[in-house]
């Protein structure tokens, strides 16, 4: 290696070293100004770090503060962020999710919300965009979302959003224009037409029925905005009295007061009700409302319910029953004209008076106050009272009284109707006192047979004891045919006394003296068949057992012995038989008593009932038994007949009835 | 057999004959006082000394009918005791009755027959005989 080489070298070297420490001192200086940029850099960084964080916790304050739901989702529609209103609206657990929005719509939203997306992100905002959205709850609802793109540098990065949840403020709706509807239709069919003017007296609203009332062919919607200023003068001619008609409503609308009630009569004889209603806003003077009601047939009901009540009052007024309304407390409310006349008391001297001190005594309020509680209970009663007019006349009232109810159906009084029976309560009394004279005529007539009887028999005894005392004293100067005489005197006497004590039965039998009482007929006869004489050669037989009868019992054996010793007493075969039986009819027990004696004709069926009819003029008989017989029979209410052949034997048939109390 | 002193009222002469007659035929030793209607008896009922055994009283009687005079006779405190004992004809139920009702020691029947009235006589004769009576 040459030296030049090596210089060479060598320079090349020093050349080297200097660039090397002019470069290193370059480098140093860039060091250093790389260190400021550095520190610099440094300082701003922490600076806009700081700055940064703070418009960070400014906007995260916003954010988590804002009441609406906010979202931020990048351009997928993946969600970034969002504030607890978002969690919550769309049914979220927290915000720490990840989930694309665009799932959220609704299937049927999903065309919408591309289209709407698109427009987004062309146009870098949407607003008042409504959306049915199903919610992370599965709730569906619909809300509104307002939404812009973040840029950064100009480019679009994420979008943010405010949704609203506007589904009950949708229903709300729904359902304000659904009843204003309702009204709408409401107010077309109401049954009353209805005119609404504003304050210039152009037609609001009114409805069918107006229109039909005032005769006008235009259909209700049609109107709207039509004057009404010259209104009433155009329809005047409708009404009755068109001049009031037309000063009425001038006078009406100046005034701009409530008038309810007008009653307006059409010339076709409707009834119109009119109501003017004036409508003011804050104390202005907004329009009016006018309704027209028809009450032609309300009145017409009315009339004739006044006419109806006319008719009764009437009624009530000429009736000739006397009628009284009470309260309570019995203090008269109303009486017609007939109570007067029947009282004598003037409508005036009445009304407020308490009604059982003017006409009752205390008897007869007794009455009164116990049939008055009766009536409390609701019952209607009919009784009888002794009343006092007022001239102090003592009539006979029959009283038919009924509580009166009010419109609750409380007892508040009562009505009673009054009918005086005064002539039929005197017939009546007649008839009680006619009934007692007779029983004691009766009574007197008995006595009376008994004292001639009496009367009769006593010279029968003495003339039997006279003739006794001839015969005893001339034993023996009398010849056998004055003996027989005398004896024949005393048959005579005997018959006379029979006759005589029958007549006095005959005359009994009629009259009622004895009470009833039942009477074993079964007894009464067995016993009979022990007292009466019977003839050994006559048997008596009871076939079926007699029942228990109510009656007099004197009557019923006299009955049977009567037709009993008949039967015995016509007896005319060796062996005789009587026999009895009984046969239970529906309402009487038939009797009858069989005989085998000499029977009786037919022609004289009936007259052997009649009295003094003996047949058989025989010493024992006077006539009298069988009509004594059918007198008790028919008290019996009964029947009495005979089936007979002559020779051969007679069957009495009598019936008495049961139960005759 | 005791003599009885008997009060005998009784309007009808021949009623009386009957009695005496029927008391002489059957030989009884009873004394027989005759009345002829109520007051009559009352005046000699008034004699206290002489007050008879017992009375047989007819009813149908003119002026004091026999009801009327057995009231006054029930009603005086002496003369209450004498037993007395209708003859009558009257069967009336009520005349029985209300004979029974004020006091009455017999009520009998008169029979028609003369020899019924005989035997009833008899009979009530002899049990009134047997019968002791207050002392007056």
């Amino acid at each position: 290696m040459s030296q030049d080489k090596i210089d060479m070298l060598e320079r090349a070297l020093a050349r080297e070293k200097a660039a090397r420490k002019q470069a290193e001192k370059i480098l140093e200086n860039k060091a250093a100004e790389l260190y400021d940029a550095k520190q610099k850099l440094e300082k701003s960084y922490s600076e806009l770090e700081a700055l940064l964080n703070k418009t960070d916790s400014q906007l995260q304050g916003v954010f988590e503060n804002i009441v609406d739901a906010y979202v931020i989702m990048d351009l997928m529609g993946n969600i970034l962020k969002m504030n607890d209103a978002a969690v919550s609206l769309l049914g979220f657990k927290d915000s720490k999710v990840e989930f694309n929005l665009l799932e959220m719509a609704h299937p049927e939203e999903m065309e919408r919300v591309a289209e709407s997306f698109q427009s987004l992100m062309s146009n870098g905002t949407i607003t008042d965009f409504h959306v049915n959205i199903i919610t992370q709850q599965n709730v569906q609802k619909l809300v509104h979302i307002n939404a812009s793109i973040i840029y950064d540098n100009g480019q679009p990065v994420a979008a943010q959003g405010i949704v609203r949840d506007i589904t009950q403020a949708k229903a709300a709706e729904a359902q304000l224009i659904e009843s204003e509807n309702r009204l709408t239709s409401l107010i077309a069919n109401l049954d009353s037409g209805v005119l609404l003017e504003d304050q210039n007296r152009k037609i609001v609203l009114t409805n069918a029925k107006f229109c039909e009332i005032f005769g006008i062919p235009t259909p209700p919607e049609q109107l709207k905005g039509a004057d009404c200023s010259d209104a009433a003068e155009q329809n005047k001619v409708l009404f009755k009295n068109p001049e009031a008609f037309v000063n009425r409503i001038n006078a009406i609308l100046e005034a701009k007061k409530e008038a309810l009630g007008d009653e307006l009569e059409t010339v076709d004889g409707k009834i119109l009700e009119r109501d003017y209603i004036p409508i003011y806003e804050n104390n202005n003077y907004k329009g009016h409302l006018w309704t027209y009601k028809d009450v032609t047939l309300r009145r017409k009901y009315r009339k004739s319910l006044e006419a109806q009540k006319q008719k009764y009052s009437s009624i009530i007024a000429n009736m000739n029953l006397g009628l009284m309304e009470v309260d309570n407390d019995d203090k008269i409310l109303m009486v017609n004209q007939s109570f007067s006349s029947i009282t004598g008391y003037e409508e005036q001297e009445l009304l407020g008076k308490v009604a059982s001190d003017i006409f009752l005594d205390e008897t007869n309020s007794e009455i009164l106050s116990k049939e008055n509680s009766k009536r409390e209970n609701g019952l209607s009663n009919s009784y009888e009272v002794k009343g006092l007019t007022k001239n102090g006349e003592e009539r006979y009232w029959l009283i038919s009284g009924a509580p009166n109810y009010n419109l609750n159906g409380e007892v508040i009084g009562s009505i009673g109707i009054h009918l005086d029976i005064t002539d039929l309560k005197s017939l009546q009394l007649q008839k009680e006192n006619l009934l007692k004279k007779l029983e004691k005529s009766n009574d007197e007539l008995q006595e009376y047979a008994h004292i001639v009887s009496h009367d009769l028999k006593s010279p029968l005894r003495s003339i039997d004891a006279l003739v006794n005392w001839i015969k005893e004293d001339n034993k023996e100067k009398l010849d056998d045919v004055s003996i027989q005489n005398f004896n024949l005197i005393e048959t005579t006497l005997e018959k006379m006394e029979q006759l005589i004590s029958d007549v006095l039965m005959y005359s009994s039998v009629g009259t009622e003296t004895l009470e009833r009482q039942t009477v074993d007929l079964h007894t009464l006869v067995t016993d009979l068949k022990t007292i009466l004489f019977v003839p050994d050669h006559v048997s008596i037989s009871v076939l079926n057992t007699l029942p228990k009868i109510k009656g007099e019992k004197v009557k019923l054996q006299q009955l049977f012995q009567n037709l009993i010793s008949n039967a015995i007493k016509f007896i005319d075969k060796e062996v005789g038989l009587v026999e009895i039986d009984v046969k239970d009819l529906r309402t009487h027990y038939q009797f009858s008593i069989k005989d085998n004696g000499i029977g009786i004709e037919e022609k004289f069926h009936d007259k052997i009932f009649k009295i003094f009819h003996a047949l058989n003029k025989s010493k024992d008989s006077t006539g009298i038994g069988l009509s004594i017989v059918k007198k008790i029979v028919d008290l019996h209410e009964g029947q009495i007949w005979l089936e007979s052949k002559p020779n051969v034997g007679t069957t009495f048939f009598f019936t008495l009835k049961k139960d005759k109390i | 057999m005791n003599a009885l002193n008997i009060l005998l009222i009784e309007d009808d002469m021949i009623e009386v004959m009957k009695l005496n007659r029927t008391i002489s035929k059957l030989e009884l030793p009873h004394n027989i006082v005759e009345a002829n209607n109520g007051e009559e008896a009352l005046r000699i009922l008034q004699k206290k000394d002489e007050l008879p055994d017992i009375i047989l009283l007819d009813l149908n009687m003119p002026k004091l009918n026999g009801i009327e005079f057995l009231n006054i006779l029930k009603k005086d405190s002496v003369l209450k005791y004498i037993p007395t004992i209708i003859l009558t004809t009257s069967n009336n139920q009520k005349d029985l009755l209300e004979c029974y009702k004020i006091g009455i020691a017999g009520y009998v029947l008169k029979p028609l027959k003369y020899e019924d009235y005989t035997s009833k006589i008899e009979k009530l004769l002899a049990y009134w005989s047997i019968n002791e009576l207050k002392q007056i």
